[in-house]
C-alpha cells in the first residue's frame, strides 16, 4: 500500500512539474494577438520619444501645459480604466470556474468603465475648447492631443473586443478548458490601461 | 514583492498610487526627486498589470521579459530626459 501511495505521489509529482512547465510556455491569448500588443506598444513608444524630443526642445510650453489640463479628468480616467482591467481579470477567473455569468458580469463591468473613460474624455476635451485650448495652441497640447485621442480610439476598439467576448461567452464559445479568444481580449484590454499608465503622468502629472 | 498577488489588492494598489500622482500633480514643483518618484510608480504599476492583471507571471517567459523590460526602459528615459535634455536636443536638431 505504501508502494502504491508513493507511486501515485510520484505521479501527482510529475504532473505538477509538467504543469508547471507547460504554464512557463504558455502564451495567454496566443502569438498573433501579442504580435498586435508588440506593434501597438511600439506605437506608444514613438510617441513617448516624440514627447521627450519636444520636450527637451520647448521646456517652458512642457513645463506649463500641464498647469493648463483638467487633472481631475485624467485622475478619473486612470482611476476608471485600472477598474476596467480589474474587472477583465476577474472575468478570466470567472470562466477559469466555467461561471459563466459571472464572467459576463465583470465584462459588462469593464465595458461600462470604458464607456465611463470616453466620456470623460469627451468632457475634457469639451472642457479644454471653453478654456481656449486646441491641438494649435502649441506644441504641448499637438502631442497630448495626438496621443490621447489615438488611446481614446484603442479603448473604443477594445471596448468593442469586449463586447464581442460577452456574447462569445453567452453563446457557449468560451469555457473553462477552452477560453483562448477571451484571454486574447483581456491581454489586449490590459495593453490599453499599460499605455495610459505612462501616458497620464507624462502628460498631467510631470512639469 | 512581486510573488503571486490577490488581483483585489493588486487593484486597491494601483487605485491608492494614482491617487499619490495625482496629489503630486497638484502640489509639488517637479525636481529630480519627484521624477524619480513618478518614474518608480510608472514601473511598479506597469510591472503589477503586466504579472497580475495579465498574468505573465508564470507565462511565456520571452514575452514576460519583454512586457517586464518596457517597464524598465521608459521610467528610465524619463530620468534621463529630465538630466540630459541638452543632449537630447543636440541629437534631435538638424544643421
Amino acid at each position: 500500500m505504501d508502494a502504491a501511495i508513493t507511486a501515485d505521489s510520484a505521479q501527482m509529482g510529475r504532473n505538477t512539474g509538467s504543469q508547471t512547465l507547460s504554464a512557463q510556455h504558455h502564451v495567454p491569448g496566443g502569438w498573433p494577438i501579442w504580435v498586435g500588443i508588440f506593434s501597438e506598444m511600439t506605437e506608444f513608444a514613438m510617441m513617448f520619444i516624440i514627447y521627450f524630443i519636444a520636450k527637451a526642445h520647448y521646456p517652458e510650453l512642457f513645463n506649463e501645459g500641464p498647469t493648463k489640463l483638467n487633472t481631475l479628468a485624467g485622475v478619473l480616467n486612470t482611476l476608471v480604466l485600472l477598474t476596467s482591467s480589474y474587472c477583465v481579470a476577474k472575468s478570466m477567473q470567472a470562466i477559469r470556474r466555467d461561471d459563466t455569468t459571472a464572467c459576463v458580469r465583470w465584462l459588462w463591468l469593464a465595458i461600462i468603465a470604458g464607456a465611463a473613460y470616453l466620456l470623460i474624455k469627451t468632457w475634457e476635451y469639451h472642457w479644454n475648447e471653453t478654456m481656449g485650448i486646441s491641438k494649435d495652441t502649441n506644441t504641448f497640447f499637438t502631442v497630448y492631443y495626438y496621443t490621447t485621442f489615438n488611446h481614446m480610439l484603442h479603448v473604443g476598439w477594445g471596448s468593442a473586443a469586449v463586447l464581442w467576448a460577452i456574447f462569445g461567452v453567452k453563446r457557449g464559445s468560451f469555457t473553462a478548458q477552452s477560453h483562448g479568444g477571451l484571454e486574447a481580449v483581456a491581454v489586449y484590454w490590459h495593453m490599453i490601461d499599460l499605455a495610459w499608465i505612462v501616458i497620464f503622468p507624462l502628460l498631467y502629472v510631470l512639469r | 514583492m512581486f510573488t503571486n498577488k490577490s488581483i483585489d489588492s493588486v487593484w486597491i494598489q494601483l487605485m491608492l498610487l494614482t491617487l499619490l500622482s495625482a496629489f503630486i500633480a497638484e502640489t509639488a514643483d517637479t525636481g529630480l526627486a519627484v521624477i524619480i518618484i513618478v518614474a518608480v510608480t510608472i514601473g511598479y504599476k506597469g510591472r503589477m498589470i503586466v504579472d497580475h492583471f495579465m498574468e505573465l507571471i508564470h507565462a511565456n517567459r520571452y514575452i514576460r521579459a519583454s512586457m517586464r523590460l518596457y517597464f524598465y526602459v521608459i521610467p528610465l528615459m524619463i530620468v534621463l530626459a529630465y538630466l540630459f535634455p541638452e543632449a537630447i536636443v543636440r541629437m534631435t536638431t538638424l544643421r
